[in-house]
């Protein structure tokens, strides 16, 4: 286990005694600079955020693709882009990669990047198992996505209700490669909520306390709390469905007794807290982007944390609003239906605290404020459409209908996605050192915001005019006319879809053309007021040459700006005098840990068993061969890679560096 | 020159003032009525019209807090938008302000829950019962079975599918449940939907207040042909749904010797017999033909074909048994004289011979109903709806005649 311990200005630390028997592929890798081994082994919370991200953006694309296939086979009565089968798979693959391999991921990229630099720690708590989440949720991705090559992708909904995911309802190997799937990428979220647990737990900043802690660091612990206990349900879930598929256990089969309404349980149980870790961080991010373009503290902070923490206990107890038609009996609808009332209380309290926020600022409004205030915007009309489906009889005439696509659209793309791009334009500077262009970042903006409007508003009238999900055609004999007949609508959302690629489209311009000819950022190009901009841009590989000591809130704000008995303020020092006086005061030791072979080999191992367990079961035991080789070479690595094999190495560089495993 | 830049920072706040404006017009306009038969917002029954009296102000209120919300943001965007004043008095919050806030829209949702839970209950009521439809989904059709009520006149038990059959004005409770995965009941006009679940049976109500035809659909995800797993209920006046159930209990005319149909029958004793039950039919050697689709579909069923020319859809309502001419004739007629349209039954000049044609040729291409044939055995051979047939011309020439005598 690797401790990155605090720096001592007094004594040098101690360093752990390297086992002498450290040869071979127990020896630990050298760090390198640059070059593919130091992505492949590293352990550095920022080379893994940004690989996570990376790799989430991939999977964006491959999820955004899926849905404009979807969109251009529904354009039209009677579409024929896709066929019933492709069609299946196509919105059960948009949902999982969207879920699951974009937004959850690329929120821990954040949070990988972020949450270390926002506590002032120099990495995470659990350096290589963090690495070992990143290898585990890119190898899970990858094996989701074999099926599409193997006989076709899962088709049973993102939701997968039994018993139609059974073998016998969906003979292919889609389901299998599913759920496998996504027990590796759960492993990969899981082994990261215990991992940023601890992280904030144990490793803030001196005087930084939790309510010291910037609202980002703090939703994100709120969704680690939730991914720690919502995880193992969803496991539980898969590992019934596995053995339903290929033991033949009888978890969900009618014929021997079973009831399948217990997935449904065990499904939104993980399902609804999933909602929330999808949300949170993008919550998290805006209300950091919104202080900082108003030029004013966070609105109500105790209430912003407390409110999502709020948040993050009642949504355990709502899930059965996804189940309003599945016959509970009106006890547990009416029990469910107030429940979920209740939580739009802490969330409008968000929405109210946001808008006060920007109420008496300076507001300026560069890209990264835009997307904040988009979704301020598109969340309240997806949070309001989610009230009027919280009132239960209600939502028998919606759940669904497109009139649900329509709202956790907004919800989560109008929310979390608006959310991750306000940080994309926010935080590049800091990661990439260059600033994302304002003027492609503008036509990325307006084409995502009418994109997905165009796209999802109009699901409101298809859902409410009475057109269910998930067909692959819909017909023209109960398209209506008028203005609101169906043909139009559908037209209108799929015309809608390909502006909003469009608008993504440009974002990957953006990137390209800034790393060709970006400008090269300031220190502190927002005048930002967390920890994160407290060092250079991109941050050292250890962070901060001296752990700064917390003092306020929005540390570095207070370190350059003085307030007077009026309220009136004074800049007292720039952004870059207070990195300069953190550099002046370097810490003489500082222990970074050493990179290691053993988490990608550890989770190869994961693909290789699920591989086995679909086609042939001495291949699982391979597999389970190579994990315990990893587990094994995990615990006898040496703890420290000596230092005649650092490079550059320690010696004559002024500051010593010990990596400490 | 102004870059496009500039101009888009400049039109910010303009442009996110008039964001909302389509969710006004959405408000307003989609209040008004409108034609599509699965629209939510327009009850024909009373169950409908409970949840839709609770859901209109909702959606009111919703819109009018929506519009505040926007309104305060648009406003703040506008009026504090940088124009070089100091950097404001960093203020923390303002407790009373946000308890304030907090408790507003609690109470809103107060009343809202209050409402809400006593519709709850006054949906679920299954006290004052008049009437009992047994509802059985199967991948991709339902079928309706009627228990006897002397008092309706169903004196011995009546199995359909395609069309629910039902008179206005009388409380139905529909006992729902599947032979396989998971469906739901949705007439949007009559009532919101309830999951049909393998081995459980769930209530369900249905009550018309005019005669006419009204559109649903499956909405849980069911496989293959989710989409085309339609249904229509059909309210009869209560007398015309008396003249309904005596059609249905009429005994089987066998068609006349030497005729088209009488070797239709037998084309139909030889293949189709396999599945599909028709009441009262004899094989050659006098004894009762019982279907078994038990043994070759996966479900366990296949409608049964017993006066099936009184259905105006057949492959689980995805297809029209009649013309679109004749269908327009029945579906448009007006109050009075639908009953008697509806009860006339197909006619031979409006049968839709294309579509009932093609599925008899190869109903897989018709619906598709298994993704890859080659899985069957995962099913043990057993068929996921209607197979291939391989039917001649001949044979489906002379199934045609057969079927257009089931009355």
């Amino acid at each position: 286990m690797a401790i990155i311990e605090r720096p001592s200005t007094t004594a040098p630390a101690v360093l752990p005694t390297v086992p002498s028997a450290a040869f071979g592929a127990l020896k630990r890798p050298v760090t390198v600079s640059s070059g593919w081994r130091s992505w492949l082994f590293t352990v550095d919370h920022k080379k893994l955020g940004i690989m996570y991200g990376a790799v989430a953006m991939f999977f964006f694309i491959v999820g955004g693709l899926e849905a404009v296939l979807i969109r251009l086979q529904l354009a039209a009565p009677d579409g024929k882009v896709l066929n019933a089968d492709l069609y299946n798979q196509m919105f059960t693959m948009h949902a999982t990669t969207m879920v699951f391999l974009f937004v959850m991921p690329m929120a821990s990229a954040f949070a990988n990047y972020f949450l270390p630099l926002q506590i002032g720690a120099r990495d995470v708590a659990f350096p290589r198992i963090n690495a070992f989440g990143f290898w585990a949720f890119l190898f899970g991705g990858i094996f989701i996505n074999m099926s599409w090559f193997l006989g076709g992708a899962a088709d049973g909904g993102w939701f997968m209700y039994a018993p139609n995911s059974g073998p016998i309802y969906s003979p292919s190997h889609g389901v299998d490669f599913w759920a496998l799937g996504l027990q590796i990428t759960g492993i990969a979220s899981l082994t990261g909520a215990v991992n940023l647990i601890v992280t904030v737990l144990n490793m803030r900043a001196p005087g930084m306390s939790l309510m010291r802690m910037p609202i980002f660091t703090w939703m994100i612990t709120v969704v680690q709390f939730l991914l720690l206990f919502a995880m193992p349900v969803i496991t539980v879930a898969l590992f019934l469905l596995m053995f339903q598929r290929n033991f033949d256990a009888t978890f969900f089969d009618v014929a021997a007794g079973a009831d399948p309404l217990l997935w449904q349980h065990l499904f939104w149980i993980f399902g609804h807290p999933e909602v929330y870790i999808l949300i949170l961080p993008s919550f998290g991010i805006i209300s950091e982007v919104l202080p900082v373009f108003s030029r004013k503290p966070l609105f109500g902070y105790p209430f912003v944390v407390f409110s999502g923490a709020a948040i993050g206990f009642v949504g355990w107890g709502v899930w059965a609003h996804h189940m309003f038609a599945s016959g509970l009996g009106p006890v547990s609808v009416a029990v469910f239906s107030v429940a979920t009332m209740a939580i739009a209380v802490p969330t409008g309290v968000k929405v109210v605290n946001w808008t006060m926020t920007i109420w008496g600022g300076k507001l300026s409004f560069p890209v990264a404020m835009k997307f904040a205030l988009g979704l301020v915007i598109l969340f309240t009309i997806g949070g309001l459409s989610g009230v009027t489906h919280s009132v239960a009889p209600s939502d028998t005439q919606q759940t669904d209908t497109y009139y649900i696509v329509a709202h956790f659209h907004y919800v989560l793309f109008g929310g979390a996605i608006f959310g991750l791009f306000s940080g994309f334009y926010y935080w590049w500077p800091k990661v990439f050192g260059k600033m994302l262009s304002e003027r492609l970042g503008n036509w990325n903006f307006w084409l995502m915001v009418i994109g997905m409007n165009m796209t999802f508003a109009p699901m409101h009238i298809l859902g409410l005019q009475g057109q269910p999900r998930r067909m692959y055609v819909w017909t023209e004999a109960r398209a209506g006319e008028g203005f609101f007949n169906l043909g139009f609508w559908n037209l209108v959302a799929s015309i809608g879809s390909l502006i909003l690629a469009v608008g993504v489209l440009f974002f990957l311009i953006n990137i390209f053309v800034t790393a060709r000819k970006g400008k090269q950022a300031p220190a502190d190009p927002w005048d930002a007021r967390s920890l994160e901009w407290m060092t250079s841009n991109p941050p050292k590989e250890h962070n901060f040459d001296s752990i700064p000591t917390v003092g306020h809130l929005d540390e570095f704000f207070h370190r350059k700006y003085s307030e007077s008995e009026s309220g009136q303020l004074t800049q007292v020092k720039s952004g870059e005098e207070v990195i300069l006086d953190l550099e002046k005061n370097a810490d003489a030791h500082i222990h970074m840990p050493s990179p290691s072979y053993w988490p990608i080999v550890l989770a190869l191992s994961l693909p290789v068993i699920a591989f086995g367990l679909i086609y042939s079961i001495p291949v699982a035991m391979v597999g389970g061969a190579i994990a315990l080789l990893g587990c094994y070479g995990w615990a006898l690595e040496p703890s420290t890679a000596t230092d005649d094999e650092i490079d550059p190495p320690s010696s004559g560089q002024g500051k010593e560096m010990v990596h400490v495993g | 020159m102004v870059s496009a830049g500039q101009m888009v920072n400049r039109l910010t706040p303009v442009l996110r003032r008039l964001k909302f404006l389509p969710l006004v017009g959405f408000v307003a306009l989609a209040g008004c009525a409108s034609n599509a038969p699965q629209d939510t917002w327009a009850p024909e029954g009373p169950n409908a019209q409970m949840i839709d009296d609770l859901q209109k102000p909702i959606f009111a209120v919703a819109g009018i807090v929506g519009l505040i919300v926007f309104g305060a943001i648009a406003f703040a965007m506008y009026k504090f938008r940088d124009r070089g004043q100091p950097i404001p008095e960093q203020t923390h919050g303002k407790p009373v302000l946000e308890i304030t806030l907090t408790i507003i829209p609690a109470l809103i949702l107060t009343v809202i829950g209050v409402f809400t839970v006593r519709t709850v209950f006054d949906l679920a009521k299954t006290s004052d019962t008049e009437m009992v439809i047994n509802v059985t989904g199967q991948q991709w059709w339902w079928e309706y079975d009627y228990p006897v009520q002397e008092e309706l006149g169903i004196t011995k038990p009546i199995i359909t599918s395609g069309q629910l059959v039902f008179p206005v004005g009388t409380k139905v409770m529909l006992r729902q449940t599947s032979r396989d995965v998971i469906h739901s009941y949705w007439i949007p006009k009559l009532n919101g939907k309830r999951d049909a679940v393998p081995g459980r049976v769930h209530l369900n109500r249905l009550e018309a207040d005019q005669p006419g035809i009204y559109a649903g659909q499956c909405t849980e995800f069911c496989g293959l042909s989710h989409a085309n797993m339609r249904m229509e209920a059909v309210a009869l006046s209560k007398e015309d749904f008396a003249k309904w159930v005596d059609q249905q209990l009429a005994d089987y005319q066998a068609p006349a010797e030497g005729t088209l149909a009488k070797e239709g029958e037998t084309v139909f004793l030889n293949q189709c017999v396999r599945c599909h039950q028709v009441n009262g039919l004899k094989r050659a050697d006098g004894t009762p033909a019982i279907a078994a689709p038990d043994e070759n579909v996966v479900s366990g069923a296949a409608p049964n074909l017993s006066k099936l020319m009184t259905r105006n859809t057949f492959a689980g309502a995805m297809f029209d048994l009649v013309t679109p001419e004749c269908r327009a004739d029945v579906w448009d007629a007006s109050r009075e004289t639908f009953g008697e349209k509806y009860l006339a039954g197909v006619s031979e000049e409006c049968l839709n011979q294309t579509d009932l044609r093609s599925w008899l040729r190869n109903a897989p291409e018709m619906k598709p109903m298994y993704a890859n044939p080659a899985l069957l055995t995962s099913t043990g051979g057993k068929y996921r709806g209607m197979p291939y047939l391989a039917l001649s011309e001949n044979d489906i020439e002379k199934l045609v005649a057969y079927l257009l005598t089931l009355k």
